[in-house]
């Protein structure tokens, strides 16, 4: 698979980097079920976005291989010509566990449309992955919630590495060259079964086109955890395969792995708070469906380029149609998808400048300066040599995990 | 004498101009231009411009102000949507309505998205596809439905909400009782009454001082000291009244002849009503109540949103809404635009332009067979051998003008939505294949959707988040895609994905607009056949309807009779997609996790 770094920031770890067609560091956004929701692949296209992400497990039963297999894979069945990546069902193991049974084998599904059972093996995963066809294919993994301990959590670091063996052997005897395989570190919050899991899935480099960072975003603790977690696994993995942080996509979350060294990350958050009439901001979250914003007739942000906010859609509009219109819905789906891409471009375009502090030091001042720094993301850019709070008198310090909310006042 | 100049932009001149000579039988078919010029401005949402539409035409229904499931740049995706009708309504559900405090030129086309320059949006207090019962209109106000609940509406309320969002076109306030029928004969004669001094309203301009003198429409950049009050003429259709009594029709319609009093035609400038009014609309939800219930036969739907069965849209129906539609228009003038509203099928819509001459149809049942995932595919003219194909068969089973995209069929369907009109990829494909251009003499026979599901276009000029982002495209060039198929539609509709709706909408109203071109056109060759022949008079003599013809028939009546032929005027299509579309819903929609517990703890 095609990839060069391009540039590297001085100080923290990030860096700027081309993947086939797509300039990392980026944001996926997710398309589950072979749409983004209400939205056209020509818009998809329109806003910027090269690469999106198509579920195995969904697409493997709605609309079946068969389907697929008939349109000539996801691509062509969505009307998708940029980049797709497919991601091997192995999070809905956790996602819809009351489903799933773990064996040696494969994971053991009951359909939750049909309750037909489906034994979903690492080589099965790899063989639907080929059939939708998708430029970069994941691992089938062992994942458990990232706040479990114990036992389990050994047995799945290393029945993952196990798992990848088998995907690689699948890969290289079926698979096509233009289809990348990549790797998903495992080990849970434990940094000893990290480090054998990293150790173990580094050996099979030149098998797997790029490393995930698994298993997180479970609604563990932000600062000891993940972050500490991440830039154990970035320090390690090597510099010529592209990073991804599965299930990342809060902005300050985003941000803070990029300069972990982090090249991308996919989430289902903006798309989804968007349904909910939730649009981003470099100033935080806006719950469009607050009073306050029913006389408002600005739009969300005046300098955004999205469809919606180009043409002066005001928050008042919004306000009065959100959960009522689907138009409404996908004018804010639009709105943070947009948000996303120029938050990761502008990144890029730091990077690639030599300023990612400076962009780092600015955003959160504009995102946290009046709510409070959450600790555990100064303290995280500081592991990199990033000072947030240099310059700043008095700065406001919070010990939460910095989730902005907007509150009805 | 005080100078009041005009402290608003002139309204837009809207003209009608009819192709078809006025001598033709008054409710032929005819063909006609509408245009809305707008005066230049400076600012640059409203830098001068025209819009222009064809009639017969069409005009798209909205909710809350936005045409169903389409963003902004979706609607500018798919431009043969010209004028968009705004039912006020649902902005009543704060005080004052939202859209009253856009500050701009052109309010409401800016604060619902619809720039000035590509768009005509029109006005009414209701939504004519709403037929549900409502609280009994009274003297100066009509109950109107918000989200919050039924509200009173005056009309020094609806005449200030017209003044500060601008509208091109504004529907008169009308009383059109919504409660069970039958309506007595003391409750029609309200309804005229009230009607009629309810327009009058409409043309008082608010606190306008009397004028002695009757002024001509007052065109930009008036300076004349001279000139006391500008009098902004407002663009009003107006609701013909009268339920389904011809003869309350005819009242209401001797109403808007009678002269006026010396006060009132000073104070309104008019010397009758009806030189007032550029358009005569009639919206079909409440006439339709009304006729089946006089038939006994079913309680009509007055569900929401409005869906009528099949025995209220059949061609029996049709003949009585023409029958009423005529009777209002007898003695109005030929030249002014006729509006229908919820007309609910091709058929309706043409037998209405064959039997009463209707210049313009909203696409709501285009826009609902989208909600419910019926792609439209249909021919008019019907194909030459269709006919004949349909003629061997024995028992000719009627076509749908459309397809269910619920039904397993499409699972592996991957063609693009409709069988009738082309896709641009394969279009081009046909001008460059030498075989076929000799065929066909170089031309295809089909026409093209070039909505953006059929022929869907990339752009290459996408938004650029960072200075390394452009490497690789072709900046601007645009390129066709390949069409979305059925299969993919079909997969969308069954996992409740709203993108297939989107798509729908772009592909339905494309079809539509589409089917209108082919009526002009029809209705064209009708119009150059008749003014290359003699007399005119005939038909005016004999009273038919016909234009001279050979044997009196039109090409367009004739082809009015092969496409009944051809396509199920009941629309099943769209019945059997409903049901579907409720199935999946029940399954995947909003309250599914409720349900799917409560069974499970049932079960």
């Amino acid at each position: 698979m095609h990839f060069e770094v391009l540039a590297q920031c001085s100080t923290t770890k990030a860096r700027i980097s081309r993947m086939v067609i797509t300039l990392l560091p980026t944001f996926m956004p997710v398309g589950t079920q072979a749409a983004i929701k209400g939205l056209t692949s020509q818009q998809m296209e329109d806003f910027g976005i090269t690469l999106i992400l198509n579920n195995t497990y969904h697409l493997n039963l709605r609309p079946g291989l068969k389907v697929l297999g008939e349109a000539g894979g996801a691509h062509l069945f969505q009307g998708w010509r940029k980049n797709l990546l497919t991601d091997s069902g192995g999070f809905q193991l956790v996602s819809l566990s009351q489903f799933t049974k773990i064996t040696e084998d494969g994971a053991l599904f009951a359909s939750p449309f049909t309750g037909e059972p489906t034994l979903l093996t690492p080589e099965e995963s790899i063989s639907i992955q080929h059939t939708i066809g998708a430029d970069i294919i994941m691992q089938l993994d062992d994942v458990v919630p990232s706040l479990t301990t114990g036992p389990r959590v050994e047995e799945a670091t290393h029945r993952s590495i196990r798992w990848l063996d088998r995907c690689i052997a699948q890969h290289e005897s079926k698979g096509q060259a233009k289809q990348n395989l990549f790797a998903i570190i495992q080990g849970g919050l434990d940094s000893k079964l990290r480090d054998i899991c990293l150790d173990e899935m580094i050996k099979r480099k030149q098998s797997v086109a790029g490393y995930a960072i698994g298993g997180l975003s479970g609604g563990e603790a932000k600062g000891d955890c993940s972050s500490t977690c991440i830039a154990r696994c970035t320090s390690k993995l090597p510099v010529d395969r592209p990073r991804y942080a599965m299930g990342v996509g809060f902005a300050e979350d985003l941000l803070v792995c990029v300069a972990l060294g982090v090249d991308m990350a996919d989430c289902v958050f903006p798309t989804r708070t968007a349904r909910f009439g939730v649009a981003l901001t470099f100033t935080g979250p806006l719950n469009l469906r607050l009073s306050r914003y029913s006389h408002d007739m600005d739009p969300i942000d005046i300098a955004c380029p999205c469809p919606a906010c180009q043409s002066g859609t005001s928050r008042a509009l919004l306000h009065h149609n959100i959960g009522l219109e689907t138009a409404t819905a996908h004018a804010v789906t639009q709105h943070n998808v947009v948000f996303q891409a120029r938050l990761m471009g502008a990144a890029r375009d730091a990077i690639l400048k030599g300023e990612f502090p400076g962009y780092l030091r600015s955003f959160f001042r504009t995102y946290y300066g009046e709510t409070g720094y959450p600790r555990w993301v100064v303290d995280a850019l500081q592991s990199v040599g990033v000072d947030l709070l240099e310059g700043i008198q008095d700065p406001k310090i919070t010990n939460d995990d910095g989730k902005k909310w907007d509150y009805a006042q | 004498m005080s100078t009041a100049r005009s402290s608003f932009p002139p309204v837009p001149t809207l003209e009608f101009q009819l192709k078809s000579p006025s001598v033709w039988p008054k409710f032929s078919p005819r063909l006609g231009q509408l245009s809305v010029t707008r005066p230049g401005h400076d600012t640059p949402e409203n830098r001068g411009g025209k819009v222009e539409l064809l009639t017969p035409g069409l005009m798209a229904s909205t909710t809350r102000g936005v045409i169903p499931h389409l963003t902004r740049d979706n609607v500018r995706r798919t431009p043969c949507v010209k004028w968009v009708h705004v039912p006020f309504e649902s902005f009543l559900q704060v005080d004052p309505p939202i859209p009253t405090l856009q500050k701009s030129s052109y309010p409401l086309h800016t604060f619902l998205g619809f720039p000035p320059a590509q768009h005509l949006v029109s006005l009414s207090l209701r939504d004519p596809a709403d037929g549900r019962e409502m609280p009994p209109n009274g003297k100066l106000f009509a109950a109107a439905h918000s989200s919050r609940g039924a509200r009173k509406v005056t009309c020094p309320a609806y005449r200030s909400y017209i003044t500060a969002t601008r509208p091109d076109i504004v529907f008169s306030m009308s009383d059109i009782p919504f409660n069970s029928p039958p309506h007595s004969q003391k409750r029609i004669s309200k309804s005229i009454e009230r009607s009629a001094q309810w327009l009058m309203s409409i043309f008082t301009p608010p606190n306008a001082p009397l004028v002695t003198e009757f002024q001509d429409r007052p065109t930009a950049g008036l300076a004349s000291e001279s000139i006391s009050l500008a009098i902004q003429r407002l663009n009003v259709f107006v609701h013909m009244v009268g339920g389904i009594q011809p003869a309350a029709r005819s009242a209401f319609a001797a109403a808007l002849l009678e002269p006026l009093e010396p006060k009132e035609k000073q104070l309104v400038q008019l010397a009758t009503l009806d030189e007032g009014v550029s358009g005569y609309v009639f919206d079909l939800v409440p006439i339709r109540v009304a006729l089946v219930a006089e038939r006994a036969e079913t309680t009509a739907s007055t569900r929401h949103p409005y869906h009528p069965s099949l025995s209220e849209v059949n061609g029996t129906v049709t003949e009585s809404l023409a029958s009423l539609i005529r009777a209002s228009l007898q003695d109005l003038p030929v030249t002014k635009l006729r509006l229908v509203n919820t007309a609910y099928s091709p058929h309706e819509m043409l037998r209405l332009i064959r039997d009463a001459g209707v210049d313009l149809f909203d696409t709501y049942w285009a826009q609902q067979a989208a909600n419910w995932g019926v792609a439209l595919d249909f021919r008019f003219p019907v194909a030459p051998d269709q006919g004949r194909k349909q003629a061997a068969t024995e028992q000719p089973k009627k076509y749908q003008v459309g397809h269910n995209l619920y039904e397993q069929q499409f699972a592996h369907d991957f063609t693009r939505l409709t069988d009738s009109l082309l896709d641009d990829l394969e279009y081009s494909k046909r001008q460059n294949d030498s075989a076929a251009a000799s065929l066909h003499s170089g031309k295809s026979e089909l026409a093209i959707c070039s909505c953006a599901a059929c022929s869907p276009t990339w752009s290459n000029d996408p938004l650029l988040h960072s200075t390394s982002d452009d490497t690789g495209i072709e900046l601007g060039k645009r390129e066709s895609a390949s069409p979305y198929t059925r299969a993919y539609i079909h997969h969308l509709l069954h996992t409740h994905e709203m993108s297939a709706h989107a798509l729908l909408v772009m592909h339905n109203l494309t079809v539509m607009d589409a089917f209108m071109c082919e009526v002009r056109a029809v209705l064209q060759r009708d119009h150059d056949l008749n003014s290359h022949s003699g007399s005119h008079g005939q038909g005016m003599a004999t009273g038919s309807n016909a234009l001279p013809g050979a044997n009196g028939a039109t090409f367009f009546a004739t082809e009015v009779a092969r496409f009944e032929q051809m396509y199920d005027d009941g629309l099943q299509v769209l019945a059997e997609a409903k049901v579907c579309w409720a199935e999946v819903d029940l399954a995947r929609g909003k309250g599914r996790l409720a349900r799917e517990r409560a069974k499970a703890s049932g079960a």
